[in-house]
């Protein structure tokens, strides 16, 4: 009894690699999704650095660094969750892979990785910028992993719950309008907790562990429940 | 037509209870809980002494909490009849579905309504990010989502599927936001209602009334609109296979 | 009313016939919405016995 489900699982492990990979080698050829990513992440610096213009020298960016640096992200994860799954929708890869037996968790896991993959990669060239445009000559308050830890978290959660909104929204009239109106209501909560964990680190001050740890934990709760809730849902919405 | 007088009765029931919660929480119920603890300087009325700021506004506790009651109320049967169509794929559930975040939408509305009366007032501003205003500025946004999330699908099947899937996800969504609100903001926020004290008899019967009533009203709304579709669907469908 | 909540009324909100007006309002309107849905309801329905009725004198 303990080896018959061992070749089922290897099996959806395969499945799960085959799907990854391709969206990764694809990737790979154009670098579209990620150069556009990136750029959009630059381009909203650009604009923070107009928005801040007038505060003087006297402000600290510190107290707002991880709304905006959060702020960044939710935006330039919209743009690559709805360009990832358009996709898949033009090039007929979703129905493709409909009709082959793929197990349909499998390919939920397999777009939420691969979504998750982009957004590190997005976040680990765009957040030391961000840091050297904005907090060069100000001194973490917190230790530094904390901030790549909070963002981790955060990103699970986007990518999750991200890929099935996305994969909602490519099916509708006005796919990336449909996907912000969906997208910020639901990750609110996390987003909340995110930035409260990253902003413990950055600023630092008496109890700012307990802090990170607690928004962290909130973070991660907010993962659990509505990931679960995403991969039970997604069978139904992709199957549509 | 057993359904037809449950509702007759039901909305009865609703406008007397909301109108004796309305009379009973203003001119009968004590103005504040009994035995609150009066940390802020007090006024002396009658010769009691008496919290001034939470005095008159402790009232939005009659109408505002039943209103807010039913509205999540309601957003629970969106969420089950969500379920129940990705279950059967019967339209049926997923017109039901529909109503409910109707009503839903509805009674946010009212929430919202209800309690900016008292804001303004209390709080000496219109706007307050305040875990409790927060929390239902994003169930109003979740609400709105769900219905323009369905007016661009033009597939029926589709349009059903997506908004029971996220129908339930934002069901799930809203008393995470409700938590994460509270737990995540250090101090910033003001500390409202604290309702330290229990209610005597008259407070808490207008509470039980508004509460009752509200829920009635809910249903009376939800029977309503259901019908109204249902009749609507049908008339279609007759007309369309007459035209044939 | 209440002595004590009539000088409780006067000395913390002067402006308590209008808050109750609001209320009223509010407590009107729902009654109005649900008026409205029940008329439309029996229009509906009036509709739906004259279509019935075309239907079966087809039949």
């Amino acid at each position: 009894m303990a080896t018959s489900p061992q070749p089922a699982e290897s099996n959806s492990w395969r499945q799960f690699k085959a799907i990854l990979r391709k969206d990764i080698v694809m990737e790979l050829r154009t670098f579209e999704m990620l150069t556009s990513m990136i750029l959009y992440t630059v381009l909203t610096l650009v604009i923070y650095q107009i928005a801040l213009s007038q505060s003087g020298s006297g402000f600290d960016v510190r107290l707002i660094a991880a709304g905006l640096l959060w702020l960044a992200f939710v935006f330039t994860s919209m743009l690559g969750l709805n360009r990832s799954l358009v996709h898949e929708k033009d090039q007929g890869c979703l129905e493709a892979l409909l009709l082959s037996p793929v197990d349909r968790p499998v390919i939920f896991f397999a777009k939420a990785v691969g979504n998750l993959i982009f957004l590190l990669i997005v976040q680990v060239i765009t957040m030391p910028l961000f840091f050297v445009m904005f907090l060069a000559n100000r001194p973490l308050g917190g230790a530094w992993w904390m901030i790549p830890l909070s963002l981790l978290v955060g990103a699970i959660g986007i990518a999750g719950v991200g890929t099935l909104l996305a994969t909602i929204s490519v099916n509708t009239r006005g796919r990336d309008f449909i996907l912000a109106v969906l997208f910020v209501p639901i990750m609110y909560p996390l987003l909340l907790a995110a930035v409260g964990a990253t902003s413990a680190a950055v600023l630092g001050g008496t109890g700012y562990v307990t802090e990170f740890w607690r928004d962290l934990a909130l973070a991660g709760g907010y993962d659990a429940i509505m990931l679960l809730a995403a991969y039970g849902l997604y069978e139904f919405v992709i199957g549509a | 037509m057993d359904r037809k007088k449950l509702t007759l009765i039901a909305l009865a029931t609703a406008g007397v209870l909301t109108l004796a919660d309305l009379v009973i929480a203003f001119f009968v119920a004590a103005p504040v809980i009994s035995n609150m603890s009066l940390d802020i300087a007090g006024v002396n009325i009658g010769g009691k002494l008496f919290a001034n700021p939470i005095l008159f506004s402790q009232k939005i506790f009659y109408f505002h909490v039943p209103v807010a009651i039913t509205s999540f109320v309601v957003f629970f049967f969106t969420a089950f009849y969500g379920v129940k169509f990705l279950m059967t794929r019967d339209r049926v559930f997923d017109t039901k579905a529909r109503i409910a975040t109707e009503v839903t939408l509805i009674f946010t509305l009212l929430t919202m309504l209800t309690g900016d009366l008292w804001t303004r007032v209390e709080w000496n501003t219109w706007w307050v990010w305040e875990p409790r205003l927060t929390t239902y500025l994003i169930m109003l946004l979740l609400v709105i989502g769900y219905f323009v999330l369905r007016a661009s699908v033009e597939d029926e099947e589709k349009r059903a599927v997506y908004a029971s899937a996220f129908g339930i996800l934002a069901f799930l969504d809203a008393p995470i936001s409700f938590a994460i609100t509270r737990l995540v903001p250090s101090s910033q926020h003001p500390v409202i209602l604290r309702l330290g004290g229990g209610l005597d008899a008259w407070q808490l019967t207008a509470f039980l009334l508004g509460m009752f009533g509200m829920l009635c009203f809910g249903y009376v709304i939800y029977q309503l609109r259901y019908r109204e579709e249902r009749v609507r669907e049908r008339i279609e469908v007759l007309k369309a296979t007459l035209e044939d | 009313m209440d002595p004590v909540l009539q000088q409780i009324y006067q000395l913390v909100v002067p402006s308590l016939p209008y808050v109750l007006g609001a209320y009223f309002v509010l407590w009107l309107g729902l009654m109005i919405y649900v008026a409205v849905v029940m008329s439309r309801v029996g229009k509906l329905e009036k509709q739906l016995a004259l279509v019935e009725e075309a239907f079966s004198k087809r039949a």
